[in-house]
């Protein structure tokens, strides 16, 4: 909480008329039972009405003001809370978007999301609860006994007896509980587990016939899960009758204190009457404040998964000053020196001691085995991760001189996973480049063999995508990411196995169309099928990491066992 | 399902725990009636305080030692009351969870496909939540509560009329207040509801292309579009959380007119000599009680109807029709050995009954035959596995397995028979060697390396961090997709079965680890009937027969070079 108290800052006005407000209404509600005294003791007892009438119309009176106050406390609680979940909303966005590919592998995209969601929404529900009841109800219970004092002090002594009791009472069921909560909540993800499992692998279970191993140990879980709710249930379920028998044993003192106070003279019956409201008043208040217990400490537990997330330290540091560019005199784009990079986790190096360059103008084929390294290296380059060891340079400087932004200004990448977002084709076109004119969209769409696509979509560019592009084949959508890429107009480009979903006959015309630019773009062509790569300036193979090869595809014939034998587990017709 | 009928399964489901239900029910008098009670005994306490020297001190005695006893049977009721609600609750809970599991093996897996998963799961998890709130608070507030307000009333106006009048036309004030506003409410609400889905589905599309956005460098476009977004939401957000909290000052208010008015007409009548003073506290407390439960009802209402809605859901799929073991009309044939000879006799299916997707689909598959099925996509391939293991039932047309129809042979029976790999690799968040020796628990360690070694999985199984104890994160997350499907072979290879189906199963892996298995493949379906569904034309080319479907239906037959010789559909897939 403390955390993330500075989203507060902008409402410091509303953080305190909000409480304040409610501990106005609060006294005007503790007024209530001397009036009724009053009302009893000068009225009934004294037989006057218009003390009555009077006191009576004191009741409403107390009463609106209460209103009054309540309602200008919620007001201003609710546009703290308001005020707090946009704010932290807004950072948490910015900060996942900052995040490294490392930072978001390790957090998991599906908790992210509940982070953005679930906890943010529970933490604007604490917010709002601790602004309105945190002090109220103390205040009541403190503020009654305090009363009861002023009334008679030797019959308000038991208050100071039961309150602490009392406190101590619903702080220990309340914080025994808490941790018996999140425990039946990770019960409760594990039957989620089993249930998402059973209908993901319906097909799989039914063929290996293991029904009853899923159904057993489901059994197990979902009994755990009823024990732990029962126990927890049965340890809360003391907390009510609890209270209630305490302050009615409170209450059984003040009666029979009164009763000797009443005799000596020192009371009247309605001061009684009050000591009894003032008893009834806390009963309830302390109901009041179990519930905000349950609710700050949920709240509590979503604020620091919040700020853990927040606090996350970025892996990748962007420290460099110089903003990439091709102007450079150099010749080289790129190149690799004793490159080395293992996975934060991983049993072992994903790249072992990588060296190459790549000219302006060239086409790169990289191709591999499966777990190669053939993607690792494209995020080395687009600078997802650093290298362990070894130095990458781009236009002739160290990559990590420049400025993390200005190295994806200069490189487009198009990932193997063809991702779309819900939206136009134009607001999916532009994503990089979110001025480009239609002229450049159709342009980056023909050479991406993606043209006629779109052509045939009545709509052209404003032709809606459904969520994730379910609407388009799986080749349709590569070739929108790849036009996506290119109307970014960047100097390199590089194709990470993105054209798989193709037949062969797209696939090389797209390969021939990207060649006819190749006085200004720089291409690396990652692919498990060397028909894609054969062709490039320059294949890189890589062997489980390794270099294995670097040189042209007659050349790597001679020289390359791996590039032999890649390419004669393919040499059937679809190959070649 | 109507409600009525939701409201007799619900009682169906709770009939098994009647005993404890009408344990609880007495409970609930109990702690009614006693808390009814004591105000009454408190009143006549105060009435035992007349004035100085004029206090029936026996008389307040013999009240308080029976207000002790009722305190504690108040207190005790309560107990057992509470503790008897949850536990039926979390019964009911626990049988419906494991119901709906047993439920999803037994539906046909075209249930679980046209229902979507994410649909399911939702029943089973939010929903079966839902529904235990609603029972829980049924029993513990609608129950008490009606019975607060009968007993209140009754105890009201056996100890004075004309007051209790005065509070049952008073307090549905406070009833109209809160539905008034609930109904001003509603319309900020269902904006809320809407704007929040819409940016929850941004935000989900946000983090799982966050690589994208970073790769075009796109983050503070989506940060615009995201604030626009976010401070919209605040917009709406603050006043629905602003009017919904004006509830409570609003109800309370309207509970301090009717604390008022008793106030004041129990004076009067008390000046008169009607009612005593100790009456008139009695009343008091009535007051208050008397309008909390109305309050929590309406509470309880809105979760009820939510509660009803959810058990509507969770019928509608336990009513679901289960899958048929053996087709009507025909007679189950036990314990078959199947050798791996099938024929296929005019297979018709579709999924919409208004499309054709198979029709018409017939050839035989002498024992140890290898058949490759290729085409283009949607042709319906994945649809011929499908009814193959009877995951779908064939419109007309029938498959015989060793002459047995296949709608004779008890699918437990026929899957038994059957191993295959398919598309979308399916692990379960448990150890590596725990899936690979799925469905066969006893296999021993070494039989489980031994299948991972003839599946290749061995080197990379070694390479991660705790070998065959590491336990796989959901969807086997800490695998690459290549790797994922290495399990899925390794899954197969450990019970060979006499018949093999392999549906795109290297679709992943790269074509020399392809390679690879596919060696392994060969010396495993020697002497095993094999269907084989690939887009690489490399894997199928030694098949004894080549299925080229289109369409929804066979349009090539042959050998590869016979069908090579033809020049037909399967000459131009291979040199598109």
């Amino acid at each position: 909480m403390k955390r993330l108290l500075k989203y507060l800052k902008d409402y410091k006005k509303e953080c305190v008329i909000a409480p304040a407000f409610k501990m106005l209404e609060a006294l005007f509600e503790l007024f209530v039972p001397l009036v009724m005294t009053k009302i009893i003791d000068l009225g009934i007892t004294g037989h006057d009405k218009t003390v009555v009438y009077k006191n009576g119309a004191i009741l409403v009176l107390l009463g609106l003001i209460g209103l009054t106050c309540s309602l200008t406390a919620q007001f201003f609680a609710a546009r703290a809370a308001i005020g707090f979940s946009k704010g932290v909303r807004k950072d948490l966005y910015s900060k996942i978007l900052s995040f490294s590919y490392e930072n978001t592998d390790r957090l998991g995209t599906s908790s992210l999301i509940t982070r953005m969601t679930n906890d943010i929404n529970t933490s604007q529900n604490g917010v709002n609860m601790v602004l309105r009841l945190l002090l109220r109800s103390p205040f009541i219970v403190f503020g009654a006994m305090i009363m009861a004092f002023t009334i008679n002090v030797k019959a308000a002594v038991i208050f100071t007896l039961v309150i602490p009791v009392l406190f101590a009472v619903v702080a220990y069921i309340t914080f025994k509980t808490i941790p018996m909560y999140k425990s039946i909540q990770k019960k409760l993800d594990r039957l989620t587990l089993h249930i998402r499992e059973n209908l993901a692998g319906a097909r799989v279970i039914r063929s290996f016939r293991a029904d009853d191993d899923e159904e057993a140990e489901f059994d197990e879980d979902n009994q755990s899960f009823y024990r732990m709710n029962t126990v927890t249930a049965r340890i809360s379920a003391v907390l009510n009758p609890a209270t209630l028998i305490l302050v009615n044993l409170a209450l059984a003192v003040v009666l029979y204190n009164g009763g000797n106070l009443v005799n000596d003279g020192i009371l009247t019956n309605g001061q009684v009457v009050a000591l009894i409201n003032y008893m009834s008043q806390i009963l309830i208040e302390l109901v009041k404040l179990t519930n905000l217990f349950v609710t700050i400490n949920k709240a509590l537990a979503s604020t620091s998964r919040i700020a853990d997330t927040l606090d996350v330290k970025e892996t990748l540091e962007d420290n460099g000053t110089l903003v990439a560019s091709d102007h450079s005199k150099n010749d080289i784009v790129l190149s690799f020196e004793d490159v080395s990079f293992k996975y934060p986790g991983a049993g072992a190096e994903s790249l072992y001691d990588i060296s190459f360059s790549v000219k302006k103008g060239e086409t790169i084929g990289i191709i591999g085995g499966t777990g190669s390294g053939k993607s690792t290296l494209s995020h080395l380059i687009m600078r997802f991760y650093d290298a362990d060891s070894g130095s990458i340079s781009l236009f002739g400087n160290p990559i990590k001189d420049y400025t993390l932004h200005s190295v994806r200004d200069v490189i487009s990448l198009v990932p193997q996973k063809a991702q779309l977002f819900s939206g136009s084709v134009r607001s999916n076109l532009i994503l990089g480049c979110p001025d480009a004119s239609d002229e450049t969209l159709w342009e980056a769409l023909r050479i991406s063999e993606g043209k006629e696509i779109i052509e045939k979509k009545g709509e052209g560019l404003d032709h809606i995508l459904t969520e994730a592009g379910s609407n388009l084949s799986g080749g349709q959508k590569q070739r929108l990411t790849i036009a996506r890429a290119l109307v970014k107009d960047n100097p390199v480009l590089i194709l990470d196995d993105s054209s798989s979903a193709l037949d062969y006959a797209t696939d090389a015309r797209l390969r021939a169309n990207l060649k006819k630019l190749s006085d200004k773009l720089t291409v690396f062509i990652i692919s498990q099928r060397v028909v894609s790569v054969k062709d490039a300036d320059k294949i890189l193979v890589l062997d489980d990491g390794h270099m294995a090869g670097f040189d042209t595809h007659e050349n790597l014939l001679k020289s390359s066992a791996v590039y032999r034998e890649i390419v004669n587990s393919q040499s059937g017709k679809e190959a070649m | 399902m109507k409600n009525k009928a939701v409201y007799t399964r619900i009682l169906k489901l709770i009939r098994p725990h009647l005993v404890l239900i009408v344990f609880s029910l007495l409970m609930a008098v109990l702690n009614v009636l006693c808390t009814l009670y004591i105000p009454i005994l408190t009143g006549r306490a105060v009435d035992c305080m007349i004035g100085k020297d004029n206090v029936d001190f026996e008389g307040i005695r013999t009240i308080l030692i029976t207000f002790l006893v009722v305190l504690s049977i108040n207190g005790v009721s309560n107990f057992f009351m509470t503790l008897s609600n949850n536990r039926v609750t979390f019964r009911v809970v626990k049988d419906v969870r494991r119901k709906m599991l047993l439920k999803i093996h037994s539906v046909p897996v075209s249930y679980l496909d046209s229902k979507g998963h994410g649909e399911i799961l939702s029943r089973t998890i939010t929903d079966v939540e839902r529904l235990s709130d609603g029972l829980l608070l049924g029993f513990s507030q609608l129950f008490t509560g009606v019975l607060t307000i009968i007993g209140t009333l009754a105890f009201m106006f056996y100890t004075n009329g004309l007051i209790s009048v005065v509070v049952v036309l008073l307090t549905p004030l406070s009833l109209f207040a809160a539905s008034f506003i609930s109904r001003k409410t509603f319309k900020h609400f269902s904006k809320q509801a809407k704007l929040q889905g819409e940016m929850t589905g941004f935000i989900n599309e946000s983090v799982n292309a966050v690589r994208l956005i970073k790769a075009f460098g796109a983050e503070s476009e989506k940060e615009k579009s995201f604030d626009e977004m976010n401070e919209n939401f605040a917009g709406v957000n603050l006043k629905a959380l602003f009017f919904s909290s004006t509830t409570n000052p609003v109800t309370r208010f309207v509970n301090g007119l009717v604390y008022a008015s008793v106030g004041i007409f129990g004076a009067l009548l008390g000046i008169n000599g009607k009612i005593t003073i100790g009456t008139l506290t009695c009343f008091l407390s009535y007051a208050n009680q008397y309008t909390k439960p109305f309050n929590e009802i309406s509470g309880v209402v809105t979760e009820f109807q939510s509660a009803v809605a959810s058990a509507g859901r969770i019928f509608e799929f336990l009513d679901a029709e289960d899958t048929t073991d053996i087709t009507e009309g025909m007679t189950a044939v036990e314990d078959p050995v199947l050798s791996g000879d099938i024929k296929i006799k005019n297979l018709a299916f579709s999924y919409d009954k208004s499309k054709k997707l198979l029709y018409d689909i017939s050839f035989d598959v002498p024992k140890g035959h290898h058949i490759a099925i290729v085409g283009p996509t949607g042709c319906g391939k994945t649809t011929f596995i499908n009814l193959l293991m009877r995951f779908y039932e064939p419109d007309a047309g029938k498959i015989l397995y060793d002459d047995i129809p296949s709608g004779s042979l008890h699918k437990a029976d026929l899957r038994s028979q059957i191993g295959m790999v398919l598309q979308d690799t399916w692990l379960k968040s448990a150890t590596v060697a725990e899936n690979i020796a799925y469905g066969h628990p006893e296999a021993t360690r070494e039989a489980i390396e031994a299948a991972a070694k003839k599946a290749h999985a061995h080197s990379f199984i070694m390479r991660l961090e705790n070998g065959y104890d590491t336990v796989l994160s959901q969807d086997g997350g800490n695998l690459s997709a290549g790797q994922k499907q290495l399990l899925c072979i390794a899954r197969v290879m450990l019970n060979l079965p006499p018949i093999l189906i392999l549906d795109e199963a290297t679709s992943s892996i790269d074509t020399r680890t392809e390679r690879k298995i596919t060696d392994a493949f060969t010396a495993m379906m020697e002497g095993r009937t094999s269907f084989i569904v690939a887009h690489r034309l490399s894997t199928i080319q030694n098949a004894d027969l080549i299925l080229v479907m289109k369409d929804g239906n066979i349009i090539e037959k042959g050998t590869h070079e016979e069908l090579i010789e033809k020049h037909g559909f399967y000459y131009s897939l291979l040199n598109a």
